[in-house]
C-alpha cells in the first residue's frame, strides 16, 4: 500500500514526476489539435453564460431585434444597469419583511443551502467512515443499498415525499425544505472513496495517541480529506441553490420561497416574458455560485486529481 | 481481525480516558473540534430557529427597511388587512388536518373508496336543497385559493379578497396563494397536495385537469350551488355571463357535472403583421386557409429569416386550426378523439406544405415565446396564440419592430370556430361549510367589477357581458393601446363561437401526443401521410381516454 503521505506531501510527488512534468513544456504540434478542441470546448461553455450577461444589459428592444452588441463601438446603447432594479422589483414585495422577495428569496435560498451543505457534510463523513474505516457485519450490503437508492428516479419518489412533509406537517417551513437532502449518497460514496485510501496505520497510530472513532474522524480522517469534503460542499451547495422544483411543491407563501421559483415568476405561463429582466435576475442568482466557484475551485482540482490515485 | 478489533474496543476505552485528562497529542486539536462541533450546532439552530419563525414570524419580524415604503407600490392600500389575512390561516391550516379534514383524509388515503363512500356521508352536497340548508353565517370559515398568476397579480388578487373579507355576510376570510408559475405547476402541486389529503379550498383548473380530480374524488360538482335559492345565481346573473364561458365547464365525462366556474377567459387569436401584408398588396387580413397561405408564401424569405408563419410545439395551435375549419378534437358527448376528420388532415396538410415551402419556422420550446419576439422584430407574419398575450405583443413590438399590427381570427372557410382557453376555478371536497364559502370566493370573483377589474389588469377577458363597456374603455382610455384596444373589442363578438379542446381527464397526454406523433412529423417529413399519422394518434388518444376513464360511474 503507497502511503498517501507520499502522495500527498508535495515536494515528493514533485520530485518524482518532475521529468514528466517537463515532457508537457516541449511543444509538439498534437498539442496545437488538444488545446484547439480545449479552448473550442471552454468557448462553448461559456456561451450560455455570455449570452445571460449580455442580455441583462439590453434593452427590451435591442433584445427583440437580435442586437448582438447594442454598445460602442458597434452601437449607442448604453449598459441598461436599470434592467437589475425593475427584475427585483417585479417579483415583488414582502410585506411580512418589509423588504423586497428578491431580499427574502435570497435569504431563505442561503439559509437553506447552508443548512443543506451542513447537513450533508456531517451524514456523509460519518456514514462514509462506517462503511470505509470500521469493520462491521453486512457493511457491504448496507452500502450497496445505500447506493441503490440512486438508481431510483427522484421524480418517482417525489410525491410520496411531498405527502410525508403534509403529514410531518412540515409544508411551508424551512423544514421541508432542508430535512430531505441533509443527507447525499453521491457525498457519501465521494467521501467514502476517499476514506478508503487512508491507510490502517495512521488509525493505529491515532489510538495509540489516545483518539476513539469521533475524535480520530474529526482531526485526522476529514483534514486529510479536505479536497473531497470541499467538492462535496461545493456540489451540494450548487443543487440546492439551484433547486426549483421541490420548493415549489412544498412551499405555499411567496415568503418561504427560494430564487428558483422566484426566477420562474418570469416565465409567466400565458403571455410572453421580458428576456432582458429575466437575464438581469439570472445574473444576479448565478452570481454567488461563480463566486464559491472560484473561491473553492483549487480544491475542487485537487479533489479530482487525488481521488484518481490508487492506494 | 475479530482480534485486532476486540483490543480496539479495549484501547478506544482508554483513549476514552486519556481523553477526559486532556492528554495526548491530541490536545492542541481539542479546542479545533469543539468549534466546528460549536459551529455545526450554531447553524443547525439557526436553521430550526429560521424554519419556526417562517410561518409565524409576522409578530416578531418587522427588521430592516421600514425606509424603502414609498417605492413599494401594490401593496400599500392595505398592508394590515392583508398581513392580518395572511398570519391567521397559517396557523389554523397547519393545525387544521388532524381536526377538521376528515373526509379529505379519506380521499387522500384511498381515493376511490372515498368517491364512492362518501357520497353517503355529509361531504357530498348533491341537490340545491342540501346547499340550502347549510348556515356558515359567522363561522368565520377560511378559504385558501391557488392560482399561477406572478406576484404582481396575487398582490391585486389579494386585494380584491380582502374587499370580500370585509364586505361578505358570512365573515368568510379569503386568501390567495400563487400554486406555480404556470398551470402545470399548479397541476402538479395539487395532485401532490391530493395524495397528502390537504389540497386547498379552491384552485384554477383546465376542464381535463378537473375531470382528473374529479375522477380521484377529489373536486365538487357546483351545480347543486349554482341552482341553490339562497346561494345561487340568479338567471339575470347567469344570463350576464357569456353562455359559451358557462357551458364549457360542464363535463360531458361526468354526466354534466360542473368541475369549475369561469371567473377568467382567453382565447386563441390570429396576431399579424399588418403593414407586412398590407405591403404584399392584401387590403385586409385573408379570411380563407387558401389566401393565407399565398400572403405566408409572398412575404416568406427563408434566406432572410423571415417567414409567413411560426410554428409552435403546442396542441394548442392544431386543435385552433381543426376548430377554424369546422372540426373538433373531441367528440361533443365525450366518449372519442375525432381530430383525424377532415379538417385535421387540411390542417396538417397545409403545416407541412408551409415547412416544404420554407415559409414556417420551428420555434423550439427552449426559445420560450421566440415566435413572440421574432414576431416583434418583424421577422414572423402571421402567430396564433392567446389573447392573454396582448399586452405583451403591444410592448414587445413598441420596442422591436415598431409596425403595425392587429389580431384577427383565424382563416375559416365557413362558421368561425375559436380555441377557448383560460383555466376555471374549481372547488375540493373539504367540508360543506368551506365548498359553499369557496363558491361565495367564486360568485364574488365574476363580479362585473371584479372580472372587469382582473380583465383590465391582467389582459384576460372578462366573464360577463356587462364587464364588457368597462374593459374596453380602459383599453380605449390608454394611450398605450392604441388600435389595439379596437381589436381587443372585437374579442368580444367572437366569444359565440368558442369551444374548449377536451375537457376528460388524460388530455394532457393526449397534447403530447399530437405535438410528438403528428405536428412534429408532418413539419419535418415531407412525404409522410397527414392521415395515417392522424388516425394512429386517435387509436392511441382513445386508449389513453379509456385508461383514464371514471372508473365508478
Amino acid at each position: 500500500m503507497a502511503s498517501l503521505a507520499e502522495t500527498r506531501i508535495t515536494p515528493a510527488a514533485e520530485s518524482t514526476h518532475a521529468p514528466r512534468a517537463t515532457e508537457y513544456l516541449v511543444f509538439r504540434p498534437s498539442h496545437l489539435l488538444i488545446y484547439g478542441f480545449l479552448v473550442l470546448g471552454a468557448i462553448i461553455s461559456l456561451v450560455p453564460f455570455a449570452y445571460m450577461i449580455l442580455g441583462s444589459f439590453k434593452s427590451y428592444g435591442n433584445i427583440i431585434n437580435n442586437v448582438f452588441w447594442p454598445w460602442p463601438p458597434f452601437g449607442s446603447d448604453s449598459l441598461q444597469w436599470s434592467n437589475f432594479g425593475a427584475a427585483v422589483q417585479q417579483v415583488g414585495w414582502d410585506s411580512q419583511w418589509h423588504t423586497w422577495l428578491f431580499v427574502r428569496y435570497a435569504a431563505n435560498s442561503t439559509i437553506v443551502a447552508f443548512c443543506t451543505v451542513t447537513g450533508v457534510l456531517v451524514t456523509s463523513s460519518l456514514a462514509a467512515y462506517a462503511f470505509a474505516q470500521m469493520n462491521l457485519p453486512g457493511k457491504n450490503v448496507l452500502f450497496a443499498l445505500v447506493l441503490a437508492t440512486i438508481m431510483v428516479p427522484s421524480d418517482l419518489s417525489l410525491v410520496p415525499k411531498v405527502v410525508m412533509m403534509f403529514q410531518l406537517h412540515w409544508y411551508n417551513t424551512y423544514a421541508a425544505l432542508i430535512a430531505p437532502f441533509m443527507v447525499s449518497v453521491f457525498g457519501i460514496f465521494l467521501l467514502r472513496q476517499f476514506f478508503l485510501q487512508i491507510p490502517r496505520d495512521l488509525y493505529d497510530a491515532a489510538q495509540i495517541d489516545g483518539a476513539g472513532h469521533l475524535r480520530y474522524l474529526v482531526s485526522v480522517v476529514v483534514p486529510i480529506s479536505y479536497p473531497a469534503v470541499v467538492t462535496i460542499a461545493l456540489f451540494t451547495f450548487i443543487w440546492s441553490w439551484d433547486e426549483f422544483k421541490w420548493p415549489l411543491l412544498v412551499t405555499r407563501d411567496s415568503n418561504m420561497r427560494v430564487l428558483g421559483v422566484g426566477l420562474q415568476q418570469f416565465i409567466v405561463g400565458d403571455g410572453g416574458t421580458n428576456m432582458q429582466l429575466l437575464m438581469a435576475l439570472s445574473t444576479l442568482i448565478v452570481l454567488p455560485v461563480l463566486v464559491v466557484f472560484f473561491l473553492v475551485q483549487r480544491h475542487f482540482a485537487e479533489a479530482i486529481i487525488a481521488s484518481s490515485i490508487k492506494g | 481481525m475479530v482480534g485486532v478489533g476486540a483490543a480496539r474496543v479495549k484501547r478506544r476505552a482508554a483513549a476514552d480516558q486519556e481523553n477526559q485528562g486532556g492528554d495526548g497529542v491530541f490536545r492542541g486539536k481539542v479546542l479545533s473540534r469543539r468549534q466546528v462541533l460549536a459551529g455545526l450546532g450554531g447553524v443547525v439552530a439557526a436553521g430550526v430557529l429560521a424554519a419556526c419563525s417562517g410561518s409565524q414570524s409576522g409578530q416578531t419580524a418587522q427588521p430592516t427597511a421600514a425606509s424603502s415604503s414609498a417605492a413599494q407600490p401594490t401593496q400599500a392600500a392595505a398592508p394590515t388587512a392583508a398581513s392580518a389575512a395572511t398570519k391567521a390561516p397559517v396557523a389554523t391550516t397547519v393545525a387544521q388536518p388532524t381536526t377538521a379534514a376528515q373526509p379529505t383524509a379519506a380521499a387522500a388515503t384511498t381515493p376511490t373508496v372515498a368517491a364512492t363512500t362518501s357520497a353517503s356521508t355529509s361531504g357530498l352536497l348533491t341537490k340545491p336543497d342540501q346547499v340550502d340548508a347549510l348556515d356558515i353565517k359567522g363561522k368565520g370559515v377560511q378559504v385558501v385559493y391557488w392560482h399561477n398568476r406572478p406576484q404582481k397579480d396575487q398582490d391585486m388578487l389579494q386585494s380584491m379578497l380582502d374587499g370580500f373579507n370585509k364586505s361578505n355576510p358570512y365573515g368568510i376570510q379569503a386568501r390567495a396563494e400563487i400554486g406555480g408559475a404556470s398551470y402545470n405547476d399548479v397541476y402538479n402541486k395539487l395532485n401532490a397536495a391530493i395524495q397528502a389529503g390537504q389540497p386547498p379550498e379552491m384552485a384554477v383548473a383546465y376542464q381535463n385537469q378537473a375531470a382528473f380530480y374529479r375522477a380521484q374524488g377529489a373536486v365538487i360538482d357546483l351545480n347543486p350551488f349554482l341552482q341553490s335559492k339562497t346561494y345561487g345565481l340568479s338567471q339575470a346573473d347567469l344570463d350576464d355571463y357569456f353562455q359559451t364561458f358557462l357551458d364549457s365547464d360542464r363535463n360531458p365525462q361526468f354526466k354534466g357535472e360542473r368541475l369549475g366556474f369561469p371567473t377568467q377567459r382567453s382565447i386563441e387569436v390570429m396576431y399579424y403583421n399588418s403593414d407586412w401584408i398590407n405591403k404584399l398588396g392584401f387590403s385586409t387580413v385573408p379570411q380563407d386557409w387558401t389566401s393565407w397561405e399565398q400572403s405566408a408564401g409572398k412575404g416568406s424569405d427563408a434566406s432572410k429569416k423571415m417567414y409567413g408563419y411560426a410554428f409552435i410545439h403546442d396542441a394548442s395551435n392544431f386543435a385552433s386550426e381543426i376548430f377554424s375549419r369546422g372540426g373538433r378534437i373531441l367528440s361533443e358527448d365525450g366518449s372519442a378523439y375525432v381530430f383525424n376528420s377532415q379538417a385535421g388532415i387540411d390542417a396538417l396538410t397545409l403545416e407541412q406544405q408551409l415547412f416544404k415551402n420554407k415559409w414556417a419556422v420551428e420555434i423550439l420550446p427552449s426559445e420560450r415565446y421566440g415566435e413572440q419576439t421574432r414576431f416583434a422584430a418583424g421577422d414572423i407574419m402571421y402567430v396564433f396564440s392567446s389573447s392573454s398575450g396582448l399586452p405583451f405583443y403591444q410592448d414587445a413590438v413598441q420596442k422591436g419592430g415598431k409596425f403595425k399590427w392587429d389580431i384577427a381570427l383565424l382563416p375559416h372557410p365557413g362558421t368561425p370556430g375559436v380555441n377557448l382557453y383560460g383555466a376555471s376555478v374549481s372547488v375540493f371536497k373539504t367540508t360543506p361549510e368551506k365548498e359553499l364559502a369557496a363558491w361565495e370566493v367564486i360568485k364574488f370573483l365574476g363580479q362585473t367589477a371584479q372580472t372587469a377589474k382582473w380583465a383590465i389588469a391582467t389582459g384576460y377577458l372578462p366573464v360577463r357581458k356587462s364587464a364588457k363597456d368597462i374593459v374596453v374603455s380602459a383599453y380605449k382610455n390608454d394611450p398605450k393601446w392604441g388600435p389595439v384596444a379596437d381589436s381587443y373589442a372585437k374579442m368580444f363578438d367572437w366569444f359565440q363561437y368558442a369551444q374548449i379542446e377536451s375537457p376528460v381527464a388524460g388530455y394532457d397526454a393526449v397534447r403530447t401526443l399530437i405535438d410528438q406523433d403528428v405536428m412534429s412529423k408532418v413539419i419535418t417529413d415531407s412525404s409522410v401521410s397527414p392521415k395515417s399519422l392522424l388516425d394512429a394518434a386517435v387509436t392511441k388518444s382513445n386508449q389513453i381516454l379509456q385508461e383514464n376513464a371514471p372508473k365508478n360511474q
